[in-house]
C-alpha cells in the first residue's frame, strides 16, 4: 500500500487515527533514506590559509563539499583555478541523471510526484509537505548535481509560496516539481510562465480570483504587483501603478479547477473568458490590442521578461546571492547584460557570475542561512542514513523550514536576519556531532582516519587550514568536530 | 570582507534589540500566552447565557442551573468548576467576550482552527506575521515557545519557533560544557561581527541551563499548580516569562472539547484546568503579570440545543477570555448579545457570531506593539474590542 495515505481510507474515525498513527513519520523515515554514500577512502584536504579556488568554488556553487569532493575536483587540473572552473562548469551542463538506481530513489518521494495535479488531493496536506520537506532536503544533501540544488533553491524564494495558504497545501508539490526544479537552470521566461500558471502561484497572489469579465468588476492586483515587484523588474524597475493595473487585466481571467466545484481535472488553471478583460491595455509603454484572450498572458510575459530592468534585477539577486551581500556594480552590469544578450538564459547567465572578479575576489564573505549550515554541516561528515525529519526540527528552530515563509518576497537572502539563529546552531553542532540527531549515520572515526587526523578534517570542513588563533582554541577541544561546526569560520561560505 | 561592511553590521548588532532582551534586566520585553482550546469549546457551558430561557428549553439536561453557578453579571455566570476564575474577574484582569468567532461557517474542526490561525485563507499565522512585521521585532532565538508536539498554526511564518514539551529539553549537556567556553574564545576572535553574537548566545545558554535546571523548583508565590498537563505547561511558561530570555509569545493547547456525547463528563475536567491554571499562572507572574497577556480561544461553540446522546454538535460562536493587567475591559462581560431564540439562531441552530476574533486578538496585540493591520489580519476591515 502507498504509506496508506490516500484521504479515502481516512474517513471511518476510529480507523483513521489508527491508521494515521501507524503510518506516520516512522514510515516516512524508511522511504526517505539517503542513498548509500560512495565508498570512503583517504582524502585530501585543502592545506591553504585562505580559501583556494575549489574550496571557494564548492562554498559558493553546491551545499559545502562533501568528504571526497575536494580532491575530486582537484584532480581535474594541476591548477586549481582552472579545475574549479572546470568543475562550475560540469556542474552548469550537468543533466538529471538517469541512472536506474537514481531513478529509484527519486522514485521514493511517491507523493511529490503525483500526476496530474489533482491527484495531489489524495493525500493529506502534512504529508505532501513532509514529502516535499524531506525530498528538499535530501536532495540538497545528496545529488550530485549541486548547482541545480543551489539554484532550486534560490528560485524557490525568487517565486516563493508558503504551503499554508488555501489549497497550496495540495498545490505546492506539484509547483515545487514542474516549476521551480524543472526550469531552475532553463530559460527565465520558462519559470515565469511555469509560475504565472501554476495552480499553487494562481491560489498564493490570488490569480484565481482575479476577474474582470464586465467593466464593473475590479481586478484583484496581488500577482500582477507582485510579478513586476519581485519576480521580474524589481521595485525600482520603473514601472507604475497604471502598469500593474493593466498587467492585472491582462491576466484576469484565470482560474484554478477547485475542490467540490470540480472532479476532473481538479486543481488544474484554466481560461475562462468571461471572465476576462478582453479590452485593449497598455504595458510599459506596450500596447496590447483587443481581443487578446488568454493571449494577453504571453505578451505580458514577453514584455516584463524582456525587460532592461528584469535583466538588471536578476543580475544583482543572483549576484547578491554568488558573490556578496551588497555586490560591486560592474559584476551586476555584465551579468545583465550576459542575461539579456542569452534572451534570459539561466545556464548563460551563471557562466557571466563566476566569470566576474569580484565571483573570484570575494571568499568566506557569505553567511550560510540556517538550511545551508545544516546541509553543508550533513555534507561535511559524509553523512548518510534519513536524517531529514530531525533536521526539519532543528530547521524550525532558526526559523528556516523551506515553504513557510508568509509573504511573497522568500527568506532574506542577506546575512543581518539570520543572525539570531546561533544558539540554535551550537545545538546543532553539537547534537550531530554526538549522534543526537536522529537518523544521521556516519563514521566518525574513520572519517578522521581517512582526512589524516582531526586538524585535516577541520581543514576538510572550513575550505583552508585553521588560522594561529583558531588553531590555539580549536586545539585546546581537540579539535572536536562539534567546535568546528560551532565556530565563527564555518557559518560563513 | 570589507572593513566598512562589516562597521555597518557592527551598528545593527550594537544598535539592534538582541543586546536588550538577553541582558535579563529590565528589558520591558512583553509576552503573549496563547491557549487554544482544540475541538469547540461549548461557550454556553464555559460562559452560561442563565437569563434566558431559551437556554433551559434547548438545554433541559446540559445547561448551567444559576444556582450552580457563579454570576459574572446578570446575565452570564460561569460555572463553579471555573470558580478560580471569579477572583481575577472581580479584580478587573480577566475580559469574557461572548458570541465571537470567525466567519468560516465549515463546522470542520480541521477548516476553522486553520481559517481562524491564519487569519483568514492567507499564508502564514495572525501571531507568526505580527512576530515577523511588528515593529523593532527581536526575532530573538525563543521569541516563540510552543508547548506540545508541533508548532501551531498560528506560529506559521514566526522569524523561528521553538516547539518543547517540557523545559527540560533546554538542558546543556554536559559534554557541551567545555565546548562553550571554547565557543566563548573563538567567537571572540571576531570582535566586529560574531563576537557580540557569540557571547550573547553563551549567555543565553546559560541562562537556558539554568531554567532546565530548575524547572521543578517551587513556583514563585506559594502557588500550587494542578498535576494536569496543562497546568504544568503554563508552570513552565511562568518561569520562561521570568528569565529574561526574549520570549515574546508562548502558545498552548488544551485539547479535548469535542464534546458530542457525555458532555459534563468529558469537559468538566478540562474547565477545572483551564480555570486553576490560569488563575495559578497569573499569581505566580504576581508582578510580571503586568507585561504579559493571555488569550484563550477556540475554533467555533457548539450548538444550542443538546442532541440525545447528553452532548452537544458543531456550531458557531464560542467565547474567549482575555487576562492581563491594565485591560479596560476587565472585570466585564463583553457580548453584543444576537439572542437564542429561533430567529435569532444561525441555522441550523447556533449561536450567531457578534464579534470577529480578529478585533479582540487586535485589541491585545496592541499592547505587545506596533504593527500594520494589513500583515496580521490581511483584508479585514477592524472594529477593536474595548478589551
Amino acid at each position: 500500500m502507498n504509506r496508506g495515505r490516500r484521504r479515502f481510507l481516512q474517513t471511518g474515525a476510529g480507523f483513521a487515527s489508527l491508521l494515521s498513527a501507524g503510518c506516520g513519520r516512522s514510515q516516512w523515515l524508511e522511504a526517505l533514506r539517503l542513498p548509500a554514500a560512495p565508498k570512503l577512502g583517504p582524502f585530501t584536504v585543502p592545506d591553504g590559509e585562505k580559501i583556494d579556488d575549489v574550496a571557494h568554488a564548492l562554498n559558493r556553487c553546491s551545499f559545502g563539499p562533501g568528504p571526497l569532493e575536494y580532491s575530486q575536483v582537484r584532480t581535474r587540473s594541476q591548477e586549481p583555478r582552472e579545475a574549479a572552473e572546470l568543475w562550475i562548469e560540469e556542474q552548469i551542463e550537468a543533466q538529471q541523471d538517469d541512472r536506474y538506481a537514481d531513478i529509484q530513489w527519486r522514485r521514493r518521494f511517491e507523493i511529490v510526484q503525483q500526476d496530474p495535479v489533482g491527484q495531489f488531493f489524495e493525500f493529506r496536506p502534512e504529508h505532501i509537505l513532509d514529502d516535499l520537506l524531506g525530498s528538499t532536503l535530501l536532495r540538497a544533501i545528496a545529488s550530485r548535481r549541486q548547482l541545480n540544488e543551489v539554484m532550486v533553491h534560490f528560485w524557490t524564494d525568487h517565486f516563493n509560496i508558503d504551503s499554508s495558504k488555501g489549497d497550496c497545501r495540495w498545490l505546492v508539490g506539484w509547483d515545487h516539481r514542474e516549476v521551480v526544479r524543472k526550469h531552475a537552470l532553463g530559460r527565465f521566461r520558462d519559470l515565469v510562465r511555469g509560475s504565472a500558471l501554476s495552480p499553487a502561484m494562481l491560489w498564493y497572489l490570488d490569480g484565481r480570483v482575479n476577474q474582470a469579465g464586465d467593466p464593473n468588476e475590479k481586478p484583484n492586483e496581488n500577482y500582477a504587483r507582485e510579478l513586476l515587484e519581485l519576480h521580474t523588474l524589481g521595485v525600482h524597475g520603473g514601472y507604475s501603478q497604471r502598469d500593474v493595473m493593466e498587467v492585472a487585466r491582462a491576466l484576469s481571467g484565470w482560474i484554478v479547477r477547485e475542490r467540490g466545484q470540480a472532479w476532473r481535472r481538479l486543481g488544474e488553471p484554466e481560461f475562462r473568458p468571461e471572465r476576462h478583460d478582453d479590452g485593449a491595455k497598455e504595458v510599459l509603454a506596450q500596447v496590447l490590442p483587443a481581443g487578446g484572450g488568454k493571449q494577453d498572458l504571453e505578451r505580458v510575459l514577453d514584455i516584463v521578461c524582456e525587460h532592461p530592468s528584469t535583466a538588471r534585477y536578476i543580475a544583482w539577486k543572483l549576484c547578491r546571492w554568488f558573490i556578496a551581500d551588497e555586490p560591486p556594480a560592474e559584476a551586476t552590469e555584465s551579468v545583465a547584460a550576459a542575461f539579456s544578450r542569452s534572451g534570459g538564459d539561466i545556464r548563460e547567465t551563471l557562466r557571466a557570475v563566476f566569470q566576474c572578479t569580484a565571483f573570484w575576489d570575494q571568499r568566506g564573505n557569505k553567511f550560510k542561512r540556517p538550511f545551508h549550515f545544516v546541509v553543508s554541516a550533513v555534507r561535511g561528515l559524509g553523512v548518510t542514513g534519513n536524517p531529514a525529519p530531525s533536521l526539519v526540527d532543528h530547521l524550525r528552530r532558526m526559523g528556516h523550514v523551506p515553504f513557510q515563509y508568509p509573504t511573497p518576497d522568500g527568506y532574506p537572502a542577506e546575512a543581518a536576519p539570520w543572525m539570531e539563529s546561533l544558539l540554535w546552531r551550537w545545538r546543532f553542532a553539537y547534537a550531530l556531532a554526538n549522534g543526537e540527531v536522529k537518523g544521521a549515520e556516519f563514521d566518525l572515526e574513520r572519517l578522521t582516519e581517512y582526512a589524516g587526523g582531526r586538524e585535516k578534517l577541520t581543514a576538510s570542513l572550513l575550505g583552508r587550514r585553521a588560522g594561529a588563533g583558531e588553531a590555539a582554541v580549536l586545539g585546546e577541544l581537540d579539535f572536536k568536530v562539534e567546535a568546528v561546526l560551532a565556530s565563527p569560520a564555518f557559518q560563513w561560505f | 570582507m570589507v572593513l566598512s561592511e562589516k562597521r555597518m553590521m557592527q551598528d545593527a548588532l550594537v544598535n539592534g534589540p538582541l543586546g536588550v532582551y538577553l541582558s535579563g534586566e529590565e528589558s520591558g520585553e512583553r509576552t503573549l500566552v496563547v491557549v487554544f482550546l482544540r475541538g469547540g469549546a461549548d461557550a454556553l457551558s464555559l460562559v452560561a447565557p442563565v437569563f434566558e430561557d431559551a437556554y433551559y428549553r434547548a438545554r433541559p439536561r446540559l445547561g448551567i442551573k444559576s444556582e450552580a453557578a457563579i454570576a459574572l453579571d446578570e446575565r452570564f455566570s460561569i460555572p463553579r468548576r471555573m470558580a478560580p476564575l471569579e477572583r481575577l474577574f472581580r479584580d478587573g484582569e480577566l475580559t469574557v467576550l461572548h458570541a465571537v468567532g470567525s466567519e468560516e461557517d465549515s463546522r470542520s474542526h480541521f477548516e476553522a482552527q486553520d481559517f481562524m490561525e491564519h487569519g483568514g485563507l492567507e499564508a502564514g499565522g495572525w501571531l507568526g506575521r505580527f512576530l515577523r512585521y511588528r515593529e523593532g521585532r527581536s526575532g530573538g532565538p525563543l521569541s516563540a515557545v510552543a508547548f506540545g508536539t508541533r508548532a501551531p498554526e498560528c506560529l506559521r511564518g514566526a522569524p523561528g519557533t521553538t516547539v518543547i514539551e517540557s523545559l527540560a529539553e533546554f538542558a546543556v549537556p554536559e559534554g557541551m560544557q567545555s565546548l562553550l567556553e571554547g565557543l566563548g574564545k573563538l567567537y571572540g576572535l571576531d570582535p566586529v561581527v560574531l563576537g557580540p553574537r557569540g557571547e550573547q548566545t553563551l549567555r543565553a545558554l546559560r541562562s537556558l541551563a539554568t531554567l532546565a535546571e530548575n524547572r521543578d523548583a517551587p513556583p514563585k508565590n506559594g502557588v500550587v499548580y494542578g498535576d494536569d498537563a496543562f497546568s504544568r505547561s503554563l508552570a513552565q511558561a511562568a518561569r520562561l516569562i521570568r528569565s529574561g530570555l526574549g520570549v515574546e509569545a508562548i502558545t498552548v493547547d488544551l485539547h479535548g472539547w469535542d464534546s458530542h456525547l457525555t458532555q459534563e463528563t468529558l469537559i468538566e475536567p478540562l474547565m477545572e484546568h483551564l480555570a486553576s491554571g490560569l488563575a495559578a499562572f497569573r499569581r505566580d507572574l504576581g508582578e510580571r503579570m503586568a507585561t504579559t497577556s493571555v488569550v484563550v480561544m477556540s475554533e467555533f461553540g457548539r450548538r444550542l440545543r443538546e442532541n440525545s446522546a447528553f452532548g452537544t454538535d458543531h456550531g458557531r460562536a464560542g467565547c474567549m477570555f482575555v487576562l492581563g493587567g491594565g485591560t479596560p475591559g476587565g472585570g466585564k462581560v463583553i457580548a453584543e448579545w444576537p439572542g437564542l431564540e429561533d430567529d435569532q439562531l444561525e441555522a441550523p441552530g447556533d449561536l450567531r457570531v457578534t464579534t470577529n476574533y480578529r478585533d479582540v486578538l487586535w485589541s491585545v496585540l496592541g499592547r505587545h506593539g506596533k504593527c500594520d493591520p494589513e500583515r496580521v489580519f490581511p483584508g479585514h476591515a477592524l472594529r477593536p474590542a474595548a478589551v
